[in-house]
């Protein structure tokens, strides 16, 4: 089943690697595609160029995501961090609340042109997503399994690395796997303050009236996001012994 | 040995235990019992120091808990819940397994010690070691869960209405496994339960719990004689007390030597009560002991036993 997932998928991306590929050399699909536009293929950057900055982009946006938003969530979720909860999901909420294009051009005096205003807009739009999956997920341990790993002995750490944290991981995972497709389909803006990735086909061509262009970059950005969100579901695919046990209900005696 | 001093614990403005005190002989299986609310399992609780009290402590083997590092308190003493807990995450033997590896017990003393807790909780270890917890019925959970609770051998079980999930069938099955466990081990067992007929299949001594006091305490066909508390009188339909008791005198200690010809034999071991139920069953008034010397029992023997 897994195995099957897995090749279709390797099968997929060696597809959309084909058509970045086929893209510059496919003049003649564009022209026909938008006949009034005189140069309709793009060729001023290397297409696997673009592609790797902007997977270095989007997956370090949602690295940095999750190095605040997992900390966050854990702290959101202990006794002493309890009452936090609602201001940390505030400022995570604002935080995803501003637009990334409005993000990157407030950053651009502070950061320049370039990958470091884009990164910043993308953590705080995907901070939000991992927060709060970090929070039901950890919210969704069983009562039971908890009150036995405190009665039979396990420190708050190895409540939480052995206990807690596996437990949480299927529905971690689901919040990363968002996190990550909404971040590969926003890295695009970072275009606008000059960070090369896929989104500068679409700038550009929207800057030159190219309607080419702006096709083009949507595509590869949006198949990326595509692949990337099935890829990280083949990894969480949450397997049958993980579901839940029916002797660790939360029942209270 | 477990002994309570004045043990008082209040949450907010309530007050849970007020000032409960008596003592868990060593190797005794003692039952809490009370309804809900009446502070049961929050005095259980106080043992393993998952509860502080507000007032007086809790010793055990003489030693104040209070002084005890409550990581390593618990990790020396066997802990079962109602709702089992069993880690989800980890197969049947990973869970068996988990005291002794906070210990750092090495692997190839764990590999033997899960299985002989498997066989002793009745289940086989090539069957269960590798199984889920969400693979298991819920008796087959709490036996795991009471293995695991057995796994690095603590010489004091708590127990947490550990049965009152399961159907009947089940439950006795499971009480009849702890009572051998008991026998076999020799642990000193303290165990909550709101339901008197367990706690006569199981207790060798009774607590018994109201509003936050102890309001009885002792083998329990003192606990449930004449001067039986309310809280034990409410448990039971009006004037069943008695029959309960039956339940608690071992049927030997009314006996009369010489054999009863043509009458039921009754097990070695038996109760009263089971003396009595084998007599309405038969229309006898006497039953024969199992067993030599030939020994009997008459229905006024029952009767004088009953109601002192």
């Amino acid at each position: 089943m897994r195995g099957a997932r897995a090749a279709r998928l390797a099968a997929e991306a060696l597809a959309f690697l084909a058509a970045l590929l086929a893209a510059p050399r496919a003049e003649a699909l564009w022209h026909a595609l938008f006949p009034e536009v005189a140069r309709p293929t793009f060729q001023q950057d290397s297409w696997f160029l673009l592609l790797g900055w902007h997977l270095v982009l989007s997956l370090g946006a949602v690295g940095l995501a999750a190095v605040i938003g997992i900390p966050a969530g854990i702290l959101a979720t202990r006794p002493a961090g309890r009452r936090m909860r609602p201001l940390l999901d505030a400022i995570f909420s604002l935080a995803q609340g501003i637009p990334p294009v409005a993000a990157v051009a407030l950053a651009l005096p502070l950061l320049g042109f370039g990958a470091a205003p884009t990164l910043l807009a993308l953590v705080l739009y995907a901070a939000l997503p991992v927060l709060r999956a970090t929070v039901s997920g950890l919210d969704s341990v069983p009562a039971g399994a908890l009150e036995a790993a405190r009665g039979l002995g396990f420190s708050p750490w190895q409540r939480l690395r052995d206990v807690e944290l596996p437990l949480a991981r299927p529905v971690l995972l689901v919040g990363m796997r968002l996190a990550l497709t909404l971040s590969v389909a926003t890295t695009a803006v970072g275009a606008v303050a000059g960070a090369r990735c896929l989104g500068t086909p679409i700038v550009t061509g929207l800057a030159n009236a190219n309607p080419s262009y702006v096709l083009q970059g949507a595509i590869f950005t949006a198949w990326l996001a595509l692949l990337l969100d099935r890829a990280l579901g083949l990894l969480g695919a949450p397997s049958p012994e993980a579901s839940s046990s029916p002797g660790s209900g939360g029942a209270q005696p | 040995m477990i002994r309570f001093e004045g043990v008082s614990h209040q949450y907010g403005t309530l007050e849970a235990l007020r000032g409960v005190s008596f003592e868990v002989p060593a190797g005794a299986l003692c039952v809490l019992l009370g309804e809900s609310g009446s502070g049961k399992s929050t005095l259980l609780r106080t043992v393993n120091r998952l509860i502080e009290p507000t007032a007086g402590r809790v010793l055990l083997d003489g030693r104040d808990v209070a002084g005890i590092d409550p990581q390593a308190l618990r990790r020396g003493i066997g802990y079962v819940i109602q709702s089992v807990g069993l880690f989800p995450h980890r197969s049947v033997a990973g869970n068996v397994a988990t005291v002794p590896r906070l210990l750092g017990w090495d692997r190839a003393r764990v590999e033997p010690r899960v299985n002989a807790l498997l066989e002793m909780v009745g289940l086989d270890p090539g069957t269960y070691r590798d199984r889920r917890p969400a693979t298991l019925s819920g008796g087959q959970a709490q036996r795991v869960g009471l293995a695991r609770a057995l796994a690095a051998d603590p010489p004091v079980l708590l127990m947490d209405e550990p049965f009152s999930a399961l159907d009947p069938g089940t439950r006795r099955g499971l009480q009849t496994a702890l009572r051998r466990i008991h026998a076999e081990t020799g642990k000193t067992i303290l165990l909550v339960t709101h339901d008197l007929e367990e706690a006569l299949v199981l207790a060798d001594r009774i607590a018994v719990m109201a509003e936050g006091r102890l309001v009885a305490e002792g083998p329990p066909a003192e606990v449930l004689g004449p001067g039986a508390p309310e809280a034990v009188r409410r448990m039971v339909r009006t004037g069943a007390l008695v029959l309960h008791r039956l339940a608690a005198l071992p049927a030997a200690g009314a006996a009369e030597n010489g054999p009863a010809p043509g009458s039921p034999g009754l097990p070695a071991g038996a109760t009263l009560e089971d003396a009595l139920l084998l007599m309405l069953a038969h229309g006898t008034d006497s039953v024969a002991l199992e067993g030599a010397p030939p020994r009997h029992l008459t229905m006024t023997a029952i009767l004088r036993a009953s109601a002192p």
